[in-house]
């Protein structure tokens, strides 16, 4: 038990239903289609953060329903049915498991609250069924009593229709809807207007680089910056205006990146100048320009071979052997 | 291919691979030996271009410069003006909004913009020109 009496578990989605895509940029990068949620930023996934936030103050056990659709199930109805459905079964096991709430997160967007006053909230309205609200808008963060919530109903549909008890919560949401949004995530974390903390060491002010992660000596990283694990930054390079390398990425001789967030295992080749942009493998988004481009040519951008980033994103979770399930 | 006077303005395709490079170079090569090349190109359609895309434009400049002539981009798409920037070539190349403004940059002093009853002597000798006139 973590501060409270009652046995709370949460169920995180991670899941883009309902979000209004960006036509330029939409939710995910990449030749697999994933929410911005589950790309690592500054070494972990918003994602994983929450889990882990959830699991170390109040919640016992922690679900998390990935949103990886097979190519055969993209149709959005069907997905959202297998998400809910899913959802469903994890709560019943909750239930049957003898937890009193469940904490529901869908997390499309990255929202930060306070889970133990939400929970005391929760328990003084004594309705059974809370959802936080921003001063603006409901986010999609539901406390549900397992005794008065039906079993085996969709979920979701049922959660949206609901009234609940509405929990003010003034931390800190990004929608995490498009490529803006994500750099803006990431520029927030720098300038310490969220939670979100790099991993690693702060080797100097504003400069954090991570476990395994090789700087050459004559590369260049200027606050704020972040480099990630196992990461490789070549000679002359350059790393600037809060850009992130994230983990097993490579940076190759002479690039400079400014403004830019290059993701997991990732290679950016030698020579070049990549301002404003997302990187994930040979997938490049340009927010200056509003372009998105695969790039073909293998020396210029590619996909690393090493491909451990799924698994670093569920970092902290995956200990939990039922923890983890896939949409597939 | 598109003349306008001794501008030539050649329109590069959609995607600028190792293939479409090899025909594009062979359309352009007749151009790039003759005596001072004026070249633009056209760059509205590019949507990739791989670093032979990249290469190519800057064996062309080479070319045309050797011999003389220019080569100047015009109506970057934003996939090529991203391309040029992230491979640092883009402030190699003098670009333009569309093609007619860069054809038109070939003429460095348009012809109508010097006034043709004023003496060629009255602008480099100011006041002396006036002088002259008046005696």
């Amino acid at each position: 038990m973590k501060g409270t009496e009652s046995v709370v578990g949460a169920i995180i989605i991670s899941d883009q239903v309902g979000a209004v895509e960006d036509k330029q940029f939409p939710s995910c990068v990449g030749s697999c289609p994933r929410p911005w949620s589950t790309a690592d930023v500054l070494g972990k996934a918003p994602i994983a953060r929450l889990a882990a936030d959830l699991e170390g103050k109040l919640c016992n056990v922690v679900s998390v329903i990935a949103d990886v659709p097979p190519d055969g199930l993209r149709s959005k109805p069907s997905h959202e049915a297998l998400i809910s459905d899913l959802t469903a079964d994890r709560f019943a096991n909750y239930k049957r498991e003898g937890c009193e709430t469940v904490l529901i997160v869908r997390c499309g967007a990255y929202v930060e609250f306070d889970a133990a006053e939400m929970f005391s909230f929760h328990q003084e309205r004594g309705l059974g069924f809370t959802r936080a609200f921003t001063d603006d808008e409901p986010l999609d963060v539901w406390m549900v009593d397992t005794s008065g919530f039906p079993e085996h109903v969709p979920m979701l549909s049922t959660l949206l229709c609901a009234q609940p008890a509405m929990y003010r919560s003034h931390g800190y949401v990004n929608p995490l809807q498009t490529a803006r949004d994500f750099r803006r995530l990431v520029l927030d974390s720098f300038h310490l207007r969220c939670h979100v903390r790099p991993q690693g060491s702060e080797v100097k002010p504003g400069i954090w680089i991570c476990e395994g992660a090789q700087i050459e000596r004559s590369a260049r990283v200027v606050a704020p910056a972040f480099i990630g694990r196992d990461s490789h930054i070549s000679a002359e390079c350059l790393i600037t205006r809060g850009s992130n390398v994230e983990s097993d990425s490579r940076v190759d001789y002479g690039t400079a990146v400014e403004d830019s967030s290059i993701l997991s295992n990732s290679y950016v080749g030698i020579g070049l100048d990549l301002s404003h942009s997302i990187v994930d493998g040979r997938h490049l988004l340009n927010l200056r320009h509003n372009v998105n481009l695969e790039i073909t040519d293998p020396a210029v951008m590619r996909q690393n071979t090493v491909r451990r980033g799924d698994r670093q994103s569920w970092a902290g979770i995956e200990s939990s052997p039922m923890a983890l399930s896939f949409a597939e | 291919m598109l003349t306008s006077g001794p501008v030539v303005v050649m329109e590069v395709p959609e995607v600028l691979n190792v293939k479409e490079v090899h025909s594009f170079m062979e359309e352009l090569g007749p151009l790039l030996e003759s005596n001072r090349p004026r070249v633009v190109f056209d760059c509205s359609q590019v949507r990739s271009m791989e670093g032979a895309g990249v290469e190519m434009l800057l064996r062309c400049l080479e070319e045309v410069l050797k011999r003389d002539g220019d080569l100047k981009l015009a109506a970057l798409s934003p996939e090529a003006e991203v391309i040029l920037e992230l491979m640092r070539v883009s402030r190699v190349f003098e670009t333009f909004q569309n093609c007619e403004d860069a054809v038109r940059s070939f003429n460095t002093i348009p012809a109508d913009a010097v006034p043709r009853d004023t003496p060629w002597y009255a602008n480099v000798f100011g006041d002396l020109g006036v002088l002259k006139q008046a005696s």
